[in-house]
Order: C-alpha cells, then structure tokens, then sequence
C-alpha cells in the first residue's frame, strides 16, 4: 500500500463520488439498451425503467432493423466496417512507416522550399483556373505537382532561411489536428466534385472516403507511434545491421512485430476516430458509401419519436465500439497507454 | 540513434504525399477560394474578389455569435471536464475502492459515437416522456423545455460534453499521475503534510504541463463540435446553439456560398490560433516557474 493510498473515511466520501458518477457514466447506455426492446405503448406512457418489472421487452425493433424493413442498415453497416478497417489499417501502416522513419533518420527540410510550394500550388491554380481558364480539377493537379518537384528540387540547394528537423517535421503532422477539419472537408468536396467532372468519381465511392480517413488518422497515429517506436531497444536493429539486412527487412521483419502492443493500441483508437466520425462522411458521401454515424443522425427526423427503433439504430453504431473498449481497457491495465501521452 | 540510408525517403514519403494531397492541399485550394465570389446556387461565374469575403464576415452579426457560442461552449465544457477528470484520475490513483472496475467503465463514453449520444440525450431530455422530466416532476419542476430555449439547450449541450470528453480526460491525466514519483510524497508524510497540502504542494505544479496540455487538446477538439448540436437542437432555438462548424455547413452546403464558406472556414482557423496563441501567452510563466 502507497503513501497516496486514501485512508479512513475518505474512502468512502471518496467512493460515493464515484458510484455517482458511474450512474451518470452508465445511465444513458443503458437507458438506450432498454428503450430498443420497449413497444411503443412502453415508450409513449411515460418513461419505464426496468425489464419485465414495469414494461415487458419485445424484440420487435431488433427484428425490424435486421428484416430490412427500415430502409439499408446492412450495407451502411458494411461500408462503416469496411472504410473503417481499410482506413485504420492503411494509416497504421503508413504512419508507423513514417514514425520510423523520423525516430531513426535524419531529414533536412528547408523552410523556404516548404514556402514555395505552398506559393507556387496556390498561385499556380488560382493563374490556371481564372487566367487560363482550365478546369479547376486539371489545374489542382498540375498545380500541385509542379509545385511538389520544384520544392523539392529547390531544397537541395542552400536556400536561406531556417532549416527543419525530426521533430519539425512530427509537429507539422500533428498541427493537422488543430486545424477545423470543416476547412479540409469542405475543400475535398468540391474537389471531389471537380474530379467528377473529369470523369473520376470520388464523392460517395470507398476509395475516396478511406483516403480522406487515412489523410485524417495519419497525424495522431505518427504522434503515438513516435513514442511506441522511440522506446523500443535498438540493439537487436544494430545487430541487423551488421548482418546487412536491408532497412525494409529490419521494419517489417523486427521492429513492427516489436511494437506490436502499440501497432495494436493505435489501431484500436484510429478505428473508433474513424468509425464515429461524422463531419467528412457528411460531406463525401450521399447514398452508396453513407456510414453508421450519418445514417444514426438521419433517424432523428425521419422517426420523431419512434425511440425504440432509433434506440436500437443508435445501438448498432455504439455496440461495436464497446466491444473495442473492452480490449482498450485491457491494453490500458498493462499500461501500454503511458508511453502514448509522454 | 540516427542513421543514413536513402530508403528513409521510401519510408517517409507516403504518409508525407497522403497529408500533402488530403490536407495541405485542400488548405491551399481553400485559401484561393475563399478570395474569389463563387456561387453555385443562383450559379454565377467565379470572380476574384480579393479580401471581400472576409470583409462581409467581419460585418456578419451571425459570425460572431457563432463564434461567442462555440467558445462558451468549448471553454465552460472543457473546464469543467478538466475539474471533474482531475477529481476522478485522483480518486483512481489513489485506489478507491473498485478502482480497476471503474477504470473501465469510466471510459466508454468516449467511444460511443457523439451522434448516438445525441439521440440518447434527446430521448432523456424529452419535456414530456423523458426519465429526467420525471425527475425534475418529482421536485416539483415539470416539462422544463431543455432542447428548445436557448440557456437549458446550451446547459444540455455542455452536459454532453461532458459526459462524452471527461473520460478522456481521465484517461490522459490517470497516466500522468501514476507517473510521479513516489518519495515526494513520502517525504511529505514524514512531514505531517495534509492531503490539501499535499496536493497544492505537490500533485498539481507537478501535474500542470501536462494538464495544460491536456487543456489545450480538449479545447481544441471543442471548437470543432457539429454532430452532437446537429442532431440535439440543429443549432435551435432559431441559431442560438450555433457552432462555427454547423454555420460553415449550412452556408456550404444548403446555400452553396463556396467563397463565402472558406473564408468563414479560414476565420475559423484564425480564431483557433488566436485563442492558441493568448493561451501560450498566458501560461508560459506559470509553466516556467515550475520548472
């Protein structure tokens, strides 16, 4: 027992606080839990609280979802899992790449060559959309292209100005998270829009939601991965080395089944950022790849009051991720989560 | 240990391209529009308007209520995440009894998608058939309208907040304190210290980097908020519960004002590095003085 243990009576002071708040934690999950087996007599009379005490639970909301008689659930279950598992493993992958890459090499960026992209992109489409009147969608991508190689041919030369390291680099992935995803989500659309026009559909398809999804998981998983890889031992890789095992043999073959506590971890919270996410669905999708959380709000118009049948739609975005958070919280008690917030 | 080998590129690279291409670009295509008068709905040529977009925002009377909404929402729901979390990550590292059951349970909230949560905080806080009308009936105060008068929905509003963010908060503060170390305290019982002491003394100056970081990300992540209002009150009564990215949505979406929308989008972005920056500004010398 530790000094900072709590003693006497202050534990119970202490407890009762706790025991409210798990009440309040619990109630409205297990609220929506009963009101999904309520007939709508039991919803309508007034609030019911306990299950076969004072109302007597029906399956029939359960049986509706799954019948299909309430419009697609199955395919808006399917597009949900399977963008979001694409996208969760895609950007664990490429993140861990990249985090390793930052903890074991050097990289030198100059800050001037970082500028020039961003001067020549956004002048290069603003001059080949208003100037020379090409499509929008054509001048993005010359734009960006042209801006991509002159920078990065410009930062082998001594350009003046500050020169960026690692942790530079880490800090512009992670400043993604600060900007308002509105701003990105809204531009994606309406080049998204423009694409379609080139003949590339990219609103409502799976390649262009798991590629927004990646974009938007890719700063938190280089942030957590940093810090997975950061502490893994070096010696076996040095040892490797020696060996001259190739650098692609050592991460795939001896640093990822290293760090496979924290591939695990990020994986498990890329996947529940993806799979409640609402903002980037909203915008990218209408029909064919709509997900649970767009579908979940929809309920609420479509249905006023009909809470069993929203209970249980809202149940199905929610059950999935209980289940993840059982896993989480056994992760969690080794403590693996301690090196993700240092 | 750092070494050179020109595979990094290959390993660097693609995350670097997806960001380039998904977000910076974006960011960029963004900022060329919002100088620009571009309308889809009654469509109208595209045509350089300079800084005009952002003049009619400084003007716009709905701008800036959405933004005093956004902030009082994300600053009174954050701190009061903050006080809450801190008080439990304490009671937790101190071993309450049950500690490892209510590590557990304390977390869910913050997996549940923010749209289901709403539809669950609609049907509680229905006037009329909900089981909190029942309550606040049995003091006496019935079909009290929480979702359609502006201080009870902003009041609900922030209770969500809550009752989804602090376990995160919870989760990211338990961390720190279970990483600090030992013989302080140790040191401060042979000295009689009492636990206030204790934890003015001791707990919280060690704590405060980390909790001003905690702070600043949750802060952050609250200016965002759109899908829990969506559902909740649709930014109702009238735009009283209006966030910054609702009022984005509508004016992209629904009036398809594109110039319009991404200079709101880039004042948005503004208003967050300005309140980042007074932030930092305020906390440096405190964080220096601990150090």
């Amino acid at each position: 027992m530790s000094v900072r243990d709590l003693k006497g009576g202050k534990r119970y002071w202490v407890l009762s606080a706790c025991l409210v708040w798990l009440v309040f934690t619990l109630f409205p999950l297990y609220w929506v839990a009963i009101t999904s087996l309520k007939s709508p007599v039991d919803v309508v009379g007034g609030p019911t609280y306990i299950p076969f005490v004072d109302f007597q639970p029906t399956l029939k909301a359960w049986k509706d979802l799954f019948s299909g008689a309430r419009g697609g659930f199955f395919s808006t279950f399917w597009a949900s899992t399977i963008v979001g598992l694409s996208a969760s493993v895609i950007a664990t992958l490429v993140g861990s790449m990249a985090a390793y890459a930052l903890v074991r090499f050097p990289f030198k960026v100059r800050l001037a060559s970082g500028i020039i992209f961003f001067i020549v992109a956004m002048g290069g489409y603003l001059l080949g959309s208003e100037v020379f009147g090409v499509n929008p969608a054509m001048a993005s991508i010359v734009a960006f292209c042209v801006a991509l190689a002159l920078s990065i041919f410009l930062n082998r030369f001594a350009l003046p100005g500050a020169v960026l390291g690692n942790d530079d680099i880490i800090f512009w992935f992670v400043s993604q998270r600060l900007f308002p995803p509105i701003v990105v989500a809204f531009a994606l659309f309406l080049l998204y829009t423009e694409m379609g026009k080139l003949g590339f559909k990219m609103t409502d398809t799976y390649f262009g939601l798991t590629l927004a999804y990646v974009a938007f998981s890719l700063p938190i998983v280089v942030w957590l991965m940093r810090d997975f890889i950061a502490i893994l031992p070096v010696d076996v890789e040095e040892a490797a080395l020696v060996e001259n095992v190739p650098s692609w043999r050592i991460f795939f073959g001896i640093v990822l089944p290293m760090a496979r506590p924290g591939l695990i971890a990020t994986f498990v919270i890329t996947l529940a950022f993806v799979w409640n996410e609402f903002l980037f669905a909203l915008f990218l999708t209408n029909s064919k790849w709509q997900t649970l959380p767009i579908l979940v709000a929809g309920q609420n118009s479509q249905r006023g009051d009909e809470w069993w049948a929203i209970s249980a739609a809202a149940l199905v975005a929610i059950i999935p991720m209980v289940i993840i958070a059982g896993l989480l919280g056994r992760l969690m008690r080794s403590g693996l989560t301690i090196g993700a917030v240092k | 240990m750092t070494r050179e080998d020109p595979v990094k590129h290959f390993f660097l690279w693609p995350a670097v391209l997806i960001v380039l291409v998904m977000a910076i670009f974006p960011l960029i295509y963004s900022l060329a529009n919002s100088f620009m008068s571009l309308r889809l709905i009654p469509p109208r040529p595209a045509r350089f308007v300079g800084l005009e977009n952002y003049a009619d925002l400084m003007v716009d009377d709905r701008f800036w209520q959405v933004v005093s909404t956004t902030s009082f929402i994300a600053f009174t729901s954050v701190t009061l995440q903050f006080v809450i979390g801190f008080a439990i990550a304490l009671s937790l590292v101190k071993r309450v009894p049950g500690a490892d059951f209510f590590r557990v349970s304390f977390l869910l909230p913050m997996l549940v998608a923010p749209v289901a949560v709403a539809l669950v905080a609609r049907q509680i806080l229905n006037p009329t058939m909900g089981p909190l009308n029942q309550l606040t009936s049995f003091f006496g105060f019935s079909n009290l309208p929480f979702l359609t008068e502006t201080k009870w929905a902003l009041g609900s509003l922030i209770v969500v907040e809550i009752w989804q963010w602090t376990p995160l908060v919870i989760l990211l503060l338990l961390a720190g304190l279970q990483s600090l170390p030992e013989d302080v305290y140790e040191a401060a019982e042979l000295e009689n210290a009492s636990g206030w002491q204790q934890f003015w003394g001791i707990t919280f100056p060690l704590m405060l980097p980390m909790s001003a970081a905690v702070y600043f990300i949750r802060v952050v992540e609250s200016f965002k908020i759109i899908d829990t209002v969506f559902v909740m009150t649709g930014g109702g009564p009238g735009i009283s519960t209006e966030t910054l990215t609702l009022y984005a949505y509508q004016e992209g979406f629904k009036k398809f004002n594109l110039g319009y929308t991404s200079a709101l989008s880039f004042m948005f972005l503004a208003v967050v590095l300005i309140i980042s920056l007074v932030y930092l500004a305020i906390l440096k010398p405190h964080l220096e003085k601990y150090k």
